[in-house]
């Protein structure tokens, strides 16, 4: 293989498990309220901002953002929850009409996050965060990374080991889990559902904020950027839209695939290749390239 | 309420056509200019809400049928000198055939997939008329000349007014019949339960795919009204926060109803000009205050405006 594929692989790679992070936020909210976040990738676009502010700001570490910007983005997360989604769940008609109105609802969340940010003035000029780490680049054989790269890719992976602990061994994820498959046997067991309800969509808040600051040293960061969430869309359908493993798979799949496209088409059609995967994967294997046989969902 | 509606329902009808050739001999051009958009506005949404509100099936495909439709329109008329009265209905012919062919998968796909899947095909056909630009112009757009309807000149927004109201009436008008229709109601059919429609022996496939291709020929037809009003079009008239706005429109007016759907349409419509005009120092808070409000209105009319009104009068 030509060194350009293998560079073109090793960036995809490391693009990819941002993808999957976001992803795994999406899949998260989607199992505990079956709701397309669309706010997801402003929740990604505010949690740079706030990583940003914290460190050149309030002047913290750089450890320190991390969980600064997990906590602001899971209260934002847990209260659009409570406060919104609950009353919309008991007010609407049963079936769909209460999906369609909460899916509007996250719309709704993400122009109040933009156009929060957008006025701020903090945001006014074109602010970047400094990388991670910043050092002499990594060879490995004919592929060059950077130290930044290396560092996301780690992040990544301590915090995917973290959930799948989180969701395998805690009481709260065990319960987490419970309740996305059945919250009235939940509830029964006492599972306090509505909090659980909470827990998630901050848990996926949080993980979407996380992101964020990964992402922020990479891409510069305007309040427009939350259109991310498309790829995050891509790589979760790709694993089946209720797999976290399968999150992981695709997002890196549609990083890599992005990059071998524009290496070996044209740079133009990087764009277009996330619509196309979701068209052909929905179409030839709707339950995803990675999940089991298709089965019904609850009525 | 089976067969064809009561005469008395047609009487709005009636009022919007009057005003429709009323109107422009006393506002100014700027006000039609709003009504013209309000129209087109309406009707895109009332096709929305075939499938949507009636059939149950939520799908982002509307913008792309609309696209197709202003393009097909607008290219026929300008290479072909094809008459509006012919290029209009085949572009809404077009729209609704590529709506049934996109209706397919929506037999095999539900909910947020379907959504997906739909949101997939509105974000590569807006690449196609961004990508092929011998034929749409591309991102530097396609000027679009004024069509005649039947001799009668439109392109400004006082000529076209009075045009656009009529197909809106017709619109209105076909959407009753439908709703109302053998074909309506299993619509509504399919939207309650898929196997209640099937054990009725309601053909569920057949209707899904029905409902989109509707769907697609209403936004066929709000395509060819946007080329009577407008001189110009480039493909981010087509993006995705289009389809937000009518999704948002038909939800805070209320879902499966033509006053709702219009109610909607209306505010959020008129929404951004109001806020423009009253509230000039708090300009910037425009992309906050209008997510506020969509929020609250999920919050606290999660039926739409027309859905708190009906079960405040108590009637069905």
């Amino acid at each position: 293989m030509s060194p350009l594929v293998l560079q073109g692989i090793a960036s995809g790679v490391v693009t990819g498990c941002v993808y999957a992070l976001i992803a795994i936020s999406l899949v998260i909210v989607y199992k505990s309220s079956d709701v397309i976040n669309f706010a997801g990738g402003e929740m990604v676009m505010l949690g740079g901002y706030i990583g940003m502010f914290a460190l050149i700001g309030l002047g913290l570490p750089y450890l320190l953002i991390f969980p600064f910007a997990a906590v602001a983005i899971f209260a934002v997360g847990a209260l659009f929850d409570r406060l919104v989604l609950t009353r919309t769940r008991h007010l609407a008609l049963p079936g769909q009409s209460a999906l369609v109105a909460m899916v509007i609802g996250t719309v709704g969340l993400s122009y109040v996050i933009k156009g929060a940010v957008r006025v701020v003035p903090y945001t006014e000029d074109v602010h970047r965060l400094p990388p991670i780490s910043a050092g002499t680049p990594i060879f490995i054989g004919p592929v060059v990374l950077q130290q930044q790269d290396v560092a996301i890719v780690l992040a990544a992976i301590v915090i995917m080991v973290a959930l799948w602990a989180f969701f395998s061994f805690t009481m709260a994820g065990k319960a987490l889990r419970a309740t996305s498959q059945n919250p009235r046997a939940a509830s029964l067991v006492g599972i306090p559902v509505p909090l659980m309800s909470m827990t998630a969509w901050g848990l996926a808040a949080a993980l979407a904020g996380v992101a964020g600051v990964l992402l922020a040293p990479k891409l510069l960061l305007t309040p427009d950027s939350g259109i991310i969430v498309i790829l995050a869309l891509a790589a979760a359908i790709i694993g089946g839209f209720t797999s976290l493993p399968g999150c992981v798979a695709g997002g890196i799949l549609l990083g890599v695939v992005q990059n071998l496209i524009g290496v070996f088409v044209s740079s133009r059609a990087i764009s277009l290749a996330p619509f196309l995967v979701i068209m052909l994967v929905l179409l030839v294997r709707p339950q995803g390239l990675f999940a089991g046989k298709a089965t019904a969902k609850k009525v | 309420m089976f067969g064809s509606p009561p005469l008395a329902r047609f009487a709005p009808l009636a009022l919007l056509l009057i005003a429709g050739f009323a109107l422009p001999q006393v506002l100014p051009q700027y006000f039609l200019f709003l009504g013209n958009i309000l129209m087109m506005y309406a009707v895109l949404a009332l096709g929305l809400d075939i499938l949507l509100g009636w059939a149950g099936q939520f799908a982002f495909a509307h913008v792309a049928f609309f696209g197709i439709g202003t393009y097909t329109t607008a290219l026929l008329q300008a290479r072909l000198g094809v008459p509006f009265v012919i290029g209009m209905p085949l572009g809404a012919a077009l729209a609704g055939l590529i709506g049934l062919v996109i209706g397919f998968p929506a037999t095999r796909l539900r909910t947020v997939y379907l959504a997906l899947a739909t949101f997939a095909f509105a974000e590569a056909a807006q690449w196609v008329f961004n990508a092929w630009d011998k034929v749409t112009g591309g991102p530097d757009g396609l000027r679009i000349s004024a069509p005649s309807v039947l001799g009668y000149a439109t392109g400004s927004d006082p000529t076209a007014f009075p045009v656009m109201a009529a197909i809106l009436a017709l619109m209105i008008a076909a959407t009753m019949y439908l709703t109302t229709s053998k074909l309506g109601r299993a619509m509504c059919a399919v939207r309650e339960s898929e196997h209640v429609a099937a054990a009725s022996g309601i053909d569920v496939n057949a209707t899904k795919v029905a409902a989109f291709a509707i769907s697609a020929i209403y936004a066929g037809v709000a395509g060819g009204m946007f080329t009577l009003f407008q001189s110009f079009v480039n493909p981010d008239v087509f993006s995705f926060g289009q389809i937000v706005l009518l999704l948002s429109m038909i939800v805070v007016g209320g879902l499966g109803s033509i006053p709702g759907v219009l109610i909607g349409v209306a505010l959020l419509g008129l929404l951004p000009e109001i806020m423009r005009t009253t509230m000039r120092a708090f300009l910037v808070w425009q992309e906050f205050g209008y997510g506020v409000i969509l929020v609250l209105v999920i919050m606290f009319m999660p039926r739409g405006i027309w859905g708190m009104i009906v079960a405040r009068r108590g009637a069905p």
